[in-house]
């Protein structure tokens, strides 16, 4: 870190679909401070927001901070800057993916890339798919500590083991490649 | 026409347009327009240089137009006018082109802007051929200037004027100035005590003889213009004569109603009458009175149940009762068998329920009973009338009461033995005992009306004959309904009326065990309940409809079932059923909707016919007239009967009533007579619409369930008539009486009448409406602090210690609620307190703005706890320290040096759940300390929320009035922010303190004087200039059709009868020209923007 730079990370961000709020940070802790899971942030959250302002692009992007993010937008709703701290966390997410860092200690990406699968193919999310896909890229042998709850998630008719079709997959198709449409655009 | 000589000057504006526009190509351009004789390019225009070179060229060159291409004319306008005007010609020969705010400032593309610009100068070359010459007008100024606001900027600025001799009205809506800074502890960054500043300058305000003090007082029009407004103040009512007032403070002792104090921000409360602080100015008490309370509006007969609650509520159980008295005599009656129309009426049942009045209207007359009577004083006789009642019953003794009241001899005539009517013989002891009734007739005789018991009174001419000048006839339905149906004259068949009058005689009568009432009002459950007192073990009510349709009142159903009385519901009695000369049973037939009737029979010994009432006419003077419902007529307002002077209410009339509804007859009746005796008509203004009070303040009350009523044990009713309702005792009376919401505020008790000694109470004073001639306005109406309820993360009103600023300042205040001790709720002392910035401020979802003063006061409010408690942890957690002042950064290392903790990192949330042990029973602030990016749980005693400052609540209003704009953030909009932020737009009105923005006292105090000394210079130059550019009306043209004189928003425009044509006063016109456009035959000519003008700078710029 430390090499005084071109101020080109933050402009990347701010042009990313959620990242627009990057400039108007204030430092106040006001996130960090809301966040349920801020405690095994790598970076709390509005250091992560700090160190994007100071160009330190690897260290953020390759960071395990922002994969922490469970999405509940207590900081949103308390962000006295219309900072919109969730959705520039996922902007940093799908930054760090595109262009192909590895966060440590987390597995999060590859739980992402398993839901976003399940989806593309079946309309819906297939648990059994999912996790299986999960695991088999992860730690298979950690896939026997569940099988007590996959029995009884199975046995209870929660988790069928083939995936049913939604109606309409061809309408998702079309969704889903526009999407990328815009997002290839940007 | 003379030849148009024009010259154009093109303002470099340093870089401003230079930058962006090439100005010599303008230039250029220019002079090669049509009549222009010279253009030329400077730097700086408006420079005296830049002045003189258009001087000179007007003089040289024989110019007659001027352009100046420049800034905006708000701006410079006035400078070149001022020039041109200088120099020999007309000032509205002048155009201004506006090529920096509308040209080089909003555009990037040098060569683009540069055509616009040449576009503009154009128009202006082509408009100004047009222009003519205009006269401006000179008007008087009034020397008196308005100062609206009493808080430290309108003191300051009232004194400055009135000082420099100049007469100033100070309208101030609380009862007594001071404003925010009045409620202040101490003042940073020196810390003076923030009364002691300021109070000197209050005293001399009230004292100053060129201050006219209007506190209570709301500015409510304002028209005019500069120079000469006209103002219309609102006085609101203070039922307070200011002039005979001393300030003693003796009406707020005895007054009973207690709310929330606003001077504490309702950490006190104060009394319906007060006076504001210790130091008010002026020194006057003040009577909040917001109407009429709900239970007082809902009482038939006019009781005053809002004064009565109040005075209990304070121990006052005398002067409640006196209270009672002051409309009926029977309040230990009515206080047990009123219907209570008042509770259903009771605002706190929006809360949680509404208060029980009637017991509280029985208690004080139980009470009087039990601490002794003294013996009532004979009431004065004035009149020399002698009036007659017939029937001593609830109508009878309530109109007596009050005609004795009004002076006049009365005497009652009741043909039973003893005087009550159905109050005695009608209402079973156990609900209503004797020597209630006993005890307020007494009272009723002391007063000197007299009662003539056992005298039936059937010839009215008689009693006109012994001298008596009006009657009143409250003889009520003596006679009880026929059943009609088969074996009802059977002698085990009682008569509801006649069963209840042996009863409460006494007389002993045998009913068997199982009996059968017939009715399904009160007198039906009531005789059921004495029946089952009297021995009968089986006892059923049948009734004719539905449960929910029954007449009789909830709480005595409630009780004849708790006795183990029956309801038989829709059911009808059809035949009584007799066996051998004696009642065996009733046969009945059921009607439940949607089913079919069944008949059956019910056993029984008696039967009990409560069917209802109807008048005895045998027992009624022969002359009377009936109506068609077979009761006596009257006139339904004035109660008049068919016989001048012969007045009759209650039940003869109206059929069965409620005892308070008797009364309020008897009192209408008494009304009536005292009107007929003295010639005065009978009917004017005897609508009863008593307004009730609206915008209830109950927002804050803690939900607390009313007072239950005390009751005679079950296996202790049987074999007497003991009463059953015990009544409260003195400390739960109380308890329940101060659940009162106090509606309206002041009740009307009186208590402070009689307690003033100066007599300055009047309490039937009106509000007024003042109108003053001012020739300036300052508007200081300031701030009000942010209501941080709305952010739920921060607990405020959840959690019993998280306060406010404000609310700090007066418990840290030596004249506040707790006399400086800074305790918590529970009255222990805080041992960590956390002090949390930008509190509504600097935030997105409340307020943009930098509150300014924060910072300093949240510092202010460490010193102080660090003085009060030494050994506090105290923190401030704040976003950033902004400290700008003389003496505020070294207030803000002193501080560092006192040892308080600088957090720095914005609360998110403030909570009571606890995770730890040594956070069980704090108040924990998170937050994160954003200097070593740790997220932090901070357990503390004590929140303090330094809130935003924002727009009073009024300004909108008096903005409005006033036609001055807001900002965005809601702050009045000065003329320039930064060259005259003590303007508006308007000319003539200033605007001085937190009304402008956030800002801090010595701020405040130099906007002020400041403000002040603009109009000192208005009043000096004792004439301001008219802007000449207003519309004409050209009389041949005029059609008089009149559509512009609605519109005008100046009201300049009037219509000349004579004439038949509009005017426009030239004095009151803006020259907007909204009657222009307006006009159907183009009679209205808006000068220096007339038709020509506009089409020719239209084709300017096209061009």
């Amino acid at each position: 870190m430390g090499k005084t730079q071109s101020m080109n990370f933050v402009k990347e961000v701010s042009q990313v679909l959620g990242g627009e709020g990057v400039n108007l940070c204030m430092q106040c802790g006001t996130c960090t401070a809301s966040c349920p899971s801020a405690h095994i942030w790598e970076y709390t959250p509005s250091e992560i927001i700090a160190m994007v302002r100071a160009e330190m692009r690897d260290e953020v992007l390759s960071s395990s901070s922002m994969w922490c993010c469970l999405s509940c937008y207590s900081c949103t709703v308390r962000c006295p800057r219309d900072v919109e701290p969730t959705n520039l966390f996922h902007a940093l997410e799908s930054l760090a993916v595109k262009h192909g860092y590895k966060p440590k200690n987390t597995s999060t990406p590859v739980m992402y890339k398993n839901f976003v699968k399940s989806i593309k193919k079946n309309g819906r999310v297939s648990e059994f798919q999912m996790m299986m896909g999960y695991y088999m890229s992860t730690n298979p042998f950690a896939a026997l500590g569940m099988i007590s709850v996959a029995w009884n998630l199975l046995s209870h008719g929660r988790m069928p083991l083939s995936a049913k079709k939604i109606k309409g997959k061809k309408d998702l198709d079309k969704i889903i490649k526009k999407l990328n449409e815009v997002r290839g655009a940007q | 026409m003379e030849e148009v000589r024009i010259g154009v000057y093109i303002c470099d504006c340093g870089a401003n347009i230079a930058g962006t526009v090439d100005t010599k190509k303008v230039t250029e351009y220019a002079q090669g327009l049509d009549s222009v004789v010279v253009a030329r390019n400077y730097k700086y225009m408006c420079s005296d240089p830049g002045q003189n070179l258009i001087k000179d060229d007007i003089r040289e060159k024989k110019l007659n137009r001027v352009v100046v291409a420049s800034c905006s004319p708000r701006m410079h306008e006035p400078t070149f006018r001022r020039a041109v005007q200088d120099a020999g010609i007309n000032q509205y020969y002048f155009q201004m082109a506006n090529i920096r705010e509308q040209c080089s400032w909003v555009h990037e593309n040098k060569e683009m802007a540069t055509e616009k610009a040449k576009a503009l100068v154009e128009a202006a070359v082509h408009r100004v051929v047009f222009h003519e010459p205009l006269q401006t007008k000179e008007v008087a100024v009034n020397p008196n200037v308005m100062v609206v606001g009493g808080g430290i900027a309108g003191i300051q600025a009232a004194l400055e004027i009135a000082d420099a001799g100049k007469k100033v009205y100070l309208v101030e809506k609380e009862p007594s100035i001071g404003g925010h800074m009045a409620m202040f502890d101490k003042t940073f960054p020196t810390l003076d005590c923030a009364a002691c500043i300021l109070t000197p300058k209050m005293t001399t305000v009230g004292q100053h003889p060129n201050i006219n003090l209007l506190s209570y007082s709301e500015v409510e029009e304002v028209s005019g213009f500069v120079g000469n407004f006209k103002a219309k103040i609102k006085r609101k009512a203070r039922y307070v004569d200011e002039t005979k007032c001393t300030g003693c403070g003796e009406c707020s002792k005895v007054c009973p109603v207690h709310v929330d104090n606003e001077f504490d921000v309702g950490l006190s409360q104060r009394s319906a009458a007060y006076i504001q602080s210790p130091y008010a100015v002026p020194n006057k008490a003040v009577i909040d009175k917001k109407g009429n309370s709900p239970c007082r509006v809902a009482c038939p007969a006019g009781v005053n149940a809002h004064a009565y609650v109040a005075l209990i509520s304070q121990g006052k159980f005398k002067e409640a009762l006196e209270v009672v008295r002051k409309s009926i005599p029977l309040a230990g009656v009515v206080g047990r068998v009123c219907y209570h129309p008042c509770e259903g009426e009771c605002e706190r049942a929006t809360v949680d329920e509404g208060l029980t009045i009637r017991d509280l209207k029985r208690f004080v007359a139980d009470y009087e009973m039990k601490i002794g009577r003294e013996k009532a004083g004979p009431a004065e006789i004035t009149k020399e009338d002698r009036v007659a009642v017939v029937g001593s019953g609830p109508a009878g003794l309530a109109c007596a009461f009050d005609l004795i009241k009004k002076g006049y001899r009365v005497t009652v005539f009741e043909k039973s033995e003893k005087a009550g009517g159905l109050m005695r013989y009608g209402i079973p002891n156990f609900k209503l005992p004797e020597n209630i009734v006993d005890n307020e007739i007494e009272y009723i005789k002391e007063l000197g009306v007299e009662i003539q018991t056992g005298t039936a009174v059937k010839d009215i001419a008689r009693l006109f004959n012994q001298g008596y000048k009006a009657v009143f006839l409250g003889t009520g339905a003596g006679k009880n309904h026929k059943l009609g149906i088969p074996n009802e004259d059977n002698q085990n068949v009682f008569p509801a009326l006649s069963f209840l009058y042996k009863i409460n005689s006494g007389d002993k009568i045998s009913i068997g065990d199982r009996v059968i009432v017939i009715g399904g009002g009160n007198m039906a459950v009531e005789s059921a309940r004495a029946a089952w007192r009297l021995g009968a073990r089986d006892v059923t009510v049948v009734y004719r409809k539905s449960e929910a349709e029954i007449p009789a009142s909830d709480s005595e159903v409630e009780e004849a079932l708790n006795e183990g009385i029956k309801f038989k519901y829709s059911t009808a009695a059809n035949e009584i059923i007799v066996r051998d000369g004696k009642v065996s049973g009733v046969k009945c037939i059921s009607e439940e909707k949607g089913q079919q009737s069944a008949e059956f029979v019910l056993d029984a010994d008696s039967v009990i016919n409560a069917v209802g009432q109807e008048i005895d006419k045998t027992e009624l003077p022969g002359e009377m007239a009936y109506s068609d419902l077979g009761y006596l007529q009257v006139d339904p307002i004035t109660l008049e009967s068919n016989i001048s002077g012969v007045f009759a209410g209650g039940e003869n009339v109206a059929g069965q009533l409620d005892v308070i509804a008797s009364v309020a007859a008897g009192k209408a009746a008494a009304e009536s007579i005292g009107r007929y005796l003295s010639g005065v008509d009978m009917r004017e203004g005897r609508s009863d619409n008593m307004p009730r009070v609206s915008n209830i303040k109950k927002d804050k009350v803690k939900p607390k369930s009313r007072v239950a009523m005390p009751k005679l044990e079950l296996s202790k009713r049987q074999g007497n008539y003991h009463e059953v309702d015990l009544g409260f005792d003195e400390s739960t009376a109380i308890e329940e009486a101060k659940r009162c919401l106090n509606c309206a505020v002041c009740s009307e008790c009186m208590l402070c009448e009689k307690a003033c000694e100066a007599d300055a109470i009047k309490h039937d004073m009106k509000e007024q409406t003042l109108e003053i001639e001012i020739g300036s306005i300052i508007v200081a109406t300031g701030f009000q602090q942010f209501d941080p309820e709305v952010m739920y993360n921060y607990g405020y009103n959840r959690f019993d210690d998280v306060l406010t600023g404000l609310e700090f300042e007066r418990l840290s205040n030596a004249s506040g609620p707790t006399d400086g001790v800074v305790i918590k709720k529970n009255g222990e002392k805080p041992q960590s307190v956390a002090i949390l910035h930008c509190v509504g401020s600097r935030d997105e979802n409340y307020h943009k703005h930098c509150s300014r003063v924060c910072c300093m006061y949240s510092l202010k409010y460490s010193h102080l706890l660090r003085e009060k408690l030494p050994d506090a942890d105290i923190y401030q957690l704040y976003i950033d320290m902004r400290c700008p002042g003389s003496g505020y950064e070294e207030f803000y290392l002193r501080l560092q040096e006192e040892g308080v903790n600088f957090v720095r990192g914005r609360a998110a949330e403030v909570t009571n759940t606890a995770e730890t042990p040594e956070e069980q029973g704090k108040l924990i602030v998170l937050c994160e300390d954003t200097l070593v990016r740790k997220k932090i749980r901070l357990p503390v005693d004590m929140v303090i929320l330094s809130c935003a400052l924002e727009p009073s609540e009024g300004s909108a209003q008096i903005g409005k009035v006033l036609s001055i704009s807001k900002k965005a953030d809601g702050f009045f909009l000065e003329k320039h922010p930064k060259l005259d932020p003590v303007s508006t737009m308007t000319d003539g009105i200033f605007i001085a303190g937190c009304c402008q923005g956030p800002k801090d006292i010595p701020d405040t105090v130099a906007q002020a004087s400041a403000a002040a000394a603009r109009a000192l210079a208005m009043i000096s130059m004792n004439k301001v200039e008219i802007e000449a550019a207003t519309s004409e009306i050209i009389d041949e043209l005029c059609s008089g059709c009149r559509i512009c004189n609605t519109l005008c928003p100046y009201g300049a425009i009037t219509f000349n009868e004579a004439k038949g044509i509009s005017e426009i006063n030239q004095v009151l016109c803006k020259g907007c020209g909204v009657c222009v456009s307006a006009c159907p035959s183009n009679a209205i000519k808006g000068n220096h923007f007339t038709t020509k003008q506009l089409i020719a700078e239209i084709e300017g710029v096209l061009a």
